[in-house]
């Protein structure tokens, strides 16, 4: 295709009129693209992907919406929080005998005369949130970056023009760019122009860097992302998105929030989320993320078996000095940490190993607990912790709870995105007395930890949702709050003081521990006789043992058999699971 | 055409409809030819009660205004026989649609091909004709026109599957054409009625409900805008009654003048800006009067998707409802409803002082009738437990796929193996235990309870205790069924106290009355009541279950309130051996520990043991092993989802009510005697008793439970034999005698089995020769320790202290020996 005639990153409205007009003109009925696409997302996806400049596209946070214009394109990271329902909108209008369309803006960029045919269509609404508990090394990374990139294309937009603004300030840049163009067709002067109104509407308001004012903090950052034409079960809750779009900024709705009388026809929801809180995103483009995504620059992109290998041993040595020479607990937590619920039968979820490590005391939890959350932190791109006091069961509100008023779900410390790593501190927990409150948080732990399920609060009924969680007790004795999968006394012999981490070396753990945890696993048929047999002869030894032991032990060797990067069972392996559970248990009984 | 006073779109509300509407007043007609004035619409201004509750809605004074108001409008009414609203207008003839369409020329709705006419007649016809019932020969709306007239009623509902079966035609336009066909409906009945009834001046809606087909709250879309919807959902929130004006009266602060009711236009009064008298004429001078103007109730409420329509990962919906007038507080929040109702959107304005209108709609639905749902659960009501009033929109559950689940019901019930797949569907992640669960699963569907004229009554319920060591999934099991359950209460015995589990009597820290609060027991009326940790529940509470278990009430004398509660409740509790495990070594009884008298109200005892079976082991192994690495959907079996099966349950508790066949009755008897026979043996002084009359109730209940299981309604032969095997299963499990190895339903009744009976007397015998023997009347005293020896080298087996012990008590209470600590005295 020859050059466009607009600039997909700084004017993608643009586009999508071009191609509106363009499929229009072709002869094809604008009710035909209700819930379907004209070939705006084809020429966004080809500039994108095909060319490359999704690079160029700047993420949306709490720091770069200071210095992102509206009207542009940009990338959102985030996890879908909560469903605010779907919202009908003029999809395409008549305008005189032109049709215009609507699709991704909030206002209709041209009067609409109430007596002109339109078509309704519909656009599903997303509040999302930044992955809860995101590390920062995954964060950093990625807006270091996109700030160079952005100052490099604005210092070359600069130079194109002579304008003494703050260069932070809300740039005309691309409108202006507009205007250098050569003419194009006349719709893009027009949508040109009236973009140009409203950034100077907007800097009226205001002067430069005050113009778009948002209210945000790392804390409470979220965005509205509003997504078009996408099937029901493609997005659910809790799945991290990257959602590419307009980011659009009105400041004429803000008026509506200052004296609108509240009417309980329109949808609470979005009142209580003005739009100088939470910024608006009209999605073109989303892709579901999964844990790998966020490890950057990976150094290697195959797998290949001796640095598997090579990666396991500098990351077993790494957990074994950061818990004290404890090599047993090292392999737990290894294995720990590349646990992921692989299956469901009814309510049990196959492949969680949560891991209790005992033996901690007060002191010694401001030693290894920290070292090892610290180390976790630095390994997974989602973790979070909290300590387990009887204030904290009495007052957090973990599970998330529907607000009527708002018609909201407000969320809780429990909704987490898949793959999460949550840490808690058992050692701080005294005797007291748990209100209702902390009973039913200590039930929802015990749920999530058994089943990997959480119970939302939707006030008149609750409903459980399925979560992926790596759970990590750390008690002085074995928690009985939070019954966990592998039980573990913790023996440390040397307290070394934490060591620098080379960072090539922590980039190579965390692409191994993301890309193994996610491989496909099997076993042969000989093995699974062998595995049945071992099981039955251990039970006829021991007749304590039940479901669950074995369960624990199967998950064991399968993940044993992964952290070597193996897909299917070999008998060393599960020779290894076993010799392993034996030291647990010894360890057990001392 | 500004004229035709069309009211369908001209009150409406804040609300602007659609495009489609605004031009059907104007556009009604289908002749441009025709003058404006001599429009005969039939919908005068009281048909527009969706797009604002009627300014018409009959309120004692209505009629004058509104003539009024139709004189000062200057719609020419003339023509139509059917704006009859007039209650002296000409009596049309019974063939008032054909002259009617001979007259005018045809009118259409706008946009369509609907024509007024068409409509007008085929509804009067449907009105008239439509019957029901086998011999179709009641004319079900023409009586309930009757009916509502004599009762004054203000709306008629219509059942939507009616007209579909009368007039598919006429549904279809209908449900596509909601405002203009139900205000057509509206003249319809008005015309009607007072034609039945002249000085009838009420306004009578008509109500639509039960359509064919109800939308999903996820799938509305566009194209649904301003057509006729049925959604189901959950009220989760409702607006305070909103006033809404309908009528506006300005009075002049100048003279005194009272203005002409303004009738409010789309959500609008328009305030007079002079004043009306010819003579004042003041301008700005008018105000308004508040008590003089009229105003109809308005709701908003939040209707949210129950949680079964949510699918994988989604957040439940929500719809806003418009409710008016009599509609208004029909629902509460938490009820399930279904409503009815039109789909509408409106566009938003992006604040009250400008003009900009955003590019969003949001949408609501009018609603035209509710109704209470009964949850997914389809809680069953036995006849004896409808008669607490029902709701005033509670229908009778016509719902339309009603029918069709139950015949999907019917055809499950009709497999051969049903009884099989039942039990492989009940806990299927809970490994083995198969008699348990059909035992269980006889729990569920429950027997026949009986009420003899005479006063006395035989429960249906079923009561099973599971014993067993830890971890072999009692629990479990035990939170299964309560989900399972219809009813179900799920209490620990550990927590739970006597009053917790009964009812208790407080005072109301207000009025200081006192109230009774329902325990778990009586809250899990006609459901089961699961307790776990039965043992370790105080004594106290236990014996509150006497009653329970038997007479299916609890009795409460207390503080002034003597009260019986009903408890017709199943009992599902669950124990663990008394030394935590099993003891093979000690006998049942002393494994489970419980008071016989509360042991013999079990129907069926389950003792679940861990025992060393390879078999089992394997089994398991293979389970866990196929779990772990394959594919978890393919190691599925072919079983009922939950949902189903609890749909099966209630139906079957619901609707089946199986009798003895002769057949049956014959089998019961000779297997009861034949049990009884067992315990007999020749020439044995022994008489165990392996089965007491309540042992027949139970088998009974039983066998009735497995008929139902089939949805039949005769209990036959083979149910008979099974409730035996299952009775058996249990008593082998729970009643043998560990000395002898048969059943011995004595170790129930009194927690003694025959055997141990006999070696006590033995015991006792033997002592008590023995201390005639060594011990002289009034001599020293002796030891126990020493007794016990001297017994022991007899040979009389190994003698336990605590039996020689028990021994020496009874001789004691017979004056015989006198004990004191350690040691005795022959007395």
């Amino acid at each position: 295709m020859v050059g466009l005639p607009f600039d997909c990153l700084s004017n993608p409205l643009g586009a999508v009129r071009v191609t509106f007009e363009r499929a229009i003109a072709s002869g094809s009925d604008p009710a035909s693209f209700d819930g379907r696409d004209w070939g705006v997302v084809d020429v966004l996806r080809e500039c994108l992907f095909d060319q490359g400049a999704l690079t160029q596209v700047p993420i949306l946070d709490h720091q770069s919406i200071r210095w992102i214009q509206p009207n542009s394109l940009v990338r959102f990271r985030g996890m879908v929080q909560d469903m605010l329902g779907n919202e009908f909108y003029v999809g395409a209008f008549k305008d005189g005998s032109t049709w215009r369309t609507n699709k991704f803006a909030d206002v209709a960029s041209f009067p609409m005369g109430s007596s002109s045919e339109n078509r309704i269509w519909e656009r599903r609404l997303l509040h999302c949130v930044p992955v809860p508990g995101q590390s920062s090394w995954t964060m950093q990374s990625s807006s270091e970056s996109v700030i160079s990139r952005s100052k490099k294309w604005m210092s070359q937009h600069r130079e194109k023009r002579v304008r003494e603004d703050d260069a932070e300030s809300c740039s005309m840049a691309p409108s202006n760019e507009m205007q250098d163009s050569p003419p194009g067709c006349k719709k893009m002067r027009e949508g040109h122009c009236h973009s140009l109104l409203l950034h100077e509407a907007v800097a009226e308001v205001s002067s430069s860097k005050s113009s778009i004012e948002f209210d945000t903090d790392s804390n409470c950052f979220s965005c509205l992302v509003k997504v078009y034409d996408t099937m029901e079960s493609d997005v659910k809750l809790n799945d991290v998105f990257e959602f590419i779009g307009v980011f659009t900024y009105n400041p004429e709705l803000m008026i509506q929030m200052d004296d609108e009388v509240p009417q309980d026809l329109y949808e609470e929801s979005l009142v209580h989320l003005p739009p100088n809180k939470v910024p608006r995103l009209h999605c073109f483009i989303q892709q579901k993320l999964a844990v790998h995504d966020f490890i950057l620059n990976s150094p290697v992109t195959e797998p290949i078996p001796h640095v598997i290998r090579g990666a396991r041993e500098g990351l077993l040595d790494h957990l074994r000095s950061v818990l004290g020479n404890d090599c047993v607990a090292a392999q737990c937590v290894l294995l720990h940490l590349l646990s992921r619920v692989h299956g469901r039968v009814d309510s049990v979820a196959l492949g969680k190993l949560s891991l209790n490590l005992t033996g901690f005391n007060r002191e010694s939890i401001s030693v290894f607990g920290n070292q090892l959350r610290s180390a976790i932190q630095s390994l997974l791109p989602f973790t979070q912790s909290f300590p387990l006091t009887v204030e904290y069961l009495n007052s957090a509100s973990l599970a998330p709870r529907k607000d009527y008023k708002t018609n909201r779900l407000v969320t809780g410390a429990l909704q987490m995105a898949e793959g999460t790593h949550l840490t808690i501190d058992e050692t701080q927990l005294d005797s007291g007395i748990l209100n209702s409150t902390g009973i039913s948080n200590a039930r929802l732990l015990k749920n999530l930890l058994e089943c990997q399920k959480v119970e939302y609060d939707f006030e008149y009924y609750k409903m459980e949702m399925p979560a992926d969680v790596q759970l990590l007790i750390l008690s002085d004795g074995k928690s009985n709050i939070l019954p966990a999968d592998l039980v573990l006394p913790i023996q440390p012999s040397v307290v070394r003081p934490s060591t620098n981490i080379a960072p090539e070396a922590l980039q190579t753990w965390r692409w191994y521990l993301s890309s193994v945890r996610t491989l496909s696993h099997d076993i042969d048929p000989e093995m699974q006789k062998v595995l049945e047999d071992d099981l039955v002869a251990a039970r006829q030894e021991d007749r304590s043992l039940g479901s669950q032991d074995f369960s624990r032990l199967l998950t064991m060797a399968r993940l044993i058999s992964t952290s070597f990067g193996e897909t299917r069972l070999t008998f060393d392996h599960w020779q290894m699971a076993k010799e392993l559970e034996r030291l647990r248990k010894e360890r057990l009984k001392q | 055409m500004a004229s035709d006073s069309s009211p369908i779109h001209s009150y409406s509300s804040p609300i602007d409809t659609t495009n489609s509407s605004p031009g059907t007043a104007s556009r009604r007609r289908g002749r441009p030819s025709r003058s404006s004035t001599a429009t005969p619409p039939p919908q005068t201004p009281n048909t527009s009660r969706f797009a604002a509750t009627p300014d018409e809605t009959p309120i004692p004074s209505s009629t004058p205004s509104r003539r009024r108001r139709r004189g000062s409008s200057g719609t020419p009414m003339a023509a139509t026989p059917t704006s009859t609203d007039d209650a002296d207008a000409a009596p049309s003839s019974e063939g008032g649609e054909g002259e009617e369409a001979e007259e005018a020329a045809p009118m259409f709705v706008w946009g369509t091909n609907i024509s007024v006419q068409d409509v007008n007649a085929a509804i009067l016809r449907f009105l008239k004709n439509f019957r029901e019932g086998s011999a179709k020969t009641e004319w079900k709306y023409m009586r309930a026109i009757h009916q509502v007239l004599e009762l004054e009623g203000e709306s008629l509902d219509v059942d939507a599957n009616d007209v579909f079966e009368y007039d598919p035609d006429l549904y279809t336009k209908m449900v596509r054409y909601p405002l203009e066909v139900l205000a057509i409906f509206d003249i319809v009945l008005m015309d009607m009625a007072s034609r039945i009834n002249p000085l009838f001046e009420k306004h009578i809606q008509a109500r639509i409900f039960n359509l064919m087909s109800s939308t999903s709250m996820r799938n509305l879309n566009p194209s649904d805008i301003e057509k006729m919807v049925s959604v189901k959902g959950m009220i989760i929130r409702s607006s305070s009654i909103i006033p809404e004006i309908r009528e506006a009266v300005f009075r002049c602060l100048v003279c005194g003048y009272y203005s002409d009711p303004v009738v409010v236009d789309r959500g609008r009064v328009s305030e007079p800006a002079r004043c009306g008298k010819q003579e004042c004429n003041s301008s700005n001078s008018m105000t308004l009067v508040h008590n003089r103007c009229r105003f109809a109730d308005k709701q908003i409420v939040k209707l949210q998707e129950t949680p079964d329509d949510i699918p994988d990962g989604g957040t439940p919906h929500t719809v806003s409802l418009l409710m008016h007038d009599k509609l208004v507080d029909t629902g509460k929040p938490g009820d399930r409803v279904e409503v009815t109702g039109i789909y509408r959107a409106m566009t938003v304005r992006v604040g009250p002082t400008q003009r900009t209108v955003k590019s969003l709609f949001k949408t609501y639905i009018d609603c035209l009738h509710l109704k209470k749902t009964d949850k997914s659960r389809l809680q069953f009501d036995d006849p004896v437990a409808t008669d607490t009033g029902s709701g005033n929109n509670r229908e009778e559950d016509p719902i339309s796929d009603y029918q069709d689940r139950v015949e999907k019901l019917k055809e499950l019930a009709a497999q051969p193996d049903i009884y099989d797949k039942l039990t492989r569907s009940l806990a299927p992640n809970i490994w083995e235990l198969d008699d348990v669960k059909r035992g269980l699963l006889c729990q569920l569907f429950g027997g026949n309870a009986l009420k003899l004229p005479s006063g006395a009554s035989f429960r249906g319920d079923i009561n099973i205790l599971l014993v067993g060591d830890p971890g072999t999934s009692k629990s479990q099991l035990l939170h299964y069924i309560h989900k399972l359950a219809p009813r179900g209460i799920y209490a620990s015995g550990k927590g739970s106290s006597a009053v917790g589990l009964t009812a208790y009597v407080t005072k109301d820290p207000e009025t200081g009355e006192t109230v009774l609060e329902s325990g778990a027991l009586v809250l899990s009326d006609r459901g089961i009541c699961c307790i776990d940790e039965f043992d370790k529940m105080s004594e106290s509470a236990r014996s509150m279950l006497h009653e329970v278990m038997e007479q299916q009430t609890v009795s409460i004398a207390k503080a002034g309130i003597i009260a019986s509660l009903n408890a017709r409740t199943s009992v599902l509790a669950c124990a663990n051996p008394s030394g935590s495990r099993y003891n093979p070594r000690l006998s049942v009884i002393d494994n489970i520990h419980l008071p016989p008298t509360l042991l013999s109200r079990f129907d069926l005892i389950y003792l679940i043991l861990d025992k060393a079976d390879e078999q089992t082991d394997r089994r398991l192994a293979k389970h866990i092993v196929a779990l772990h690495f394959e594919n978890p959907e393919s190691i599925l079996q072919d079983v009922l989802d939950i949902p189903t099966l609890t749909a099966y349950i209630s139906y079957a508790r619901k609707n089946i009510h199986p009798r003895l066949s002769d057949e049956a009755a014959e089998e019961l008897t000779q297997g009861y005697v034949e049990m009884r026979r067992r315990g007999n043996f020749p020439g044995s002084s022994k008489k165990v008793i392996t089965a007491t009359p309540r042992q027949i109730e139970s088998l009974i209940r039983l066998s009735e439970a497995l008929a139902r299981i089939r949805f039949s309604e005769l209990v036959e032969k083979k149910d008979v034999e099974e409730a035996f095997r299952l009775l058996e299963v249990a008593m082998q499990q729970s009643a043998t005698d560990h000395s002898t190895g048969i059943i011995d339903m004595d170790l129930i009744t009194t927690g003694i089995s025959a055997s141990e009976r006999m070696r006590r007397e033995n015991l006792l015998s033997a002592t008590r020769n023995l201390i005639m023997e060594k011990m002289q009347l009034g001599g020293p005293s002796t030891r126990i320790l020493e007794l016990l020896e001297e017994l022991n080298r007899q040979g009389n087996g190994e003698i336990l202290l605590t039996d020689l012990r028990n021994a020496l008590a009874t001789l004691s209470t017979e004056g015989f020996v006198a004990v004191h600590g350690d040691s005795l005295r022959r007395i």
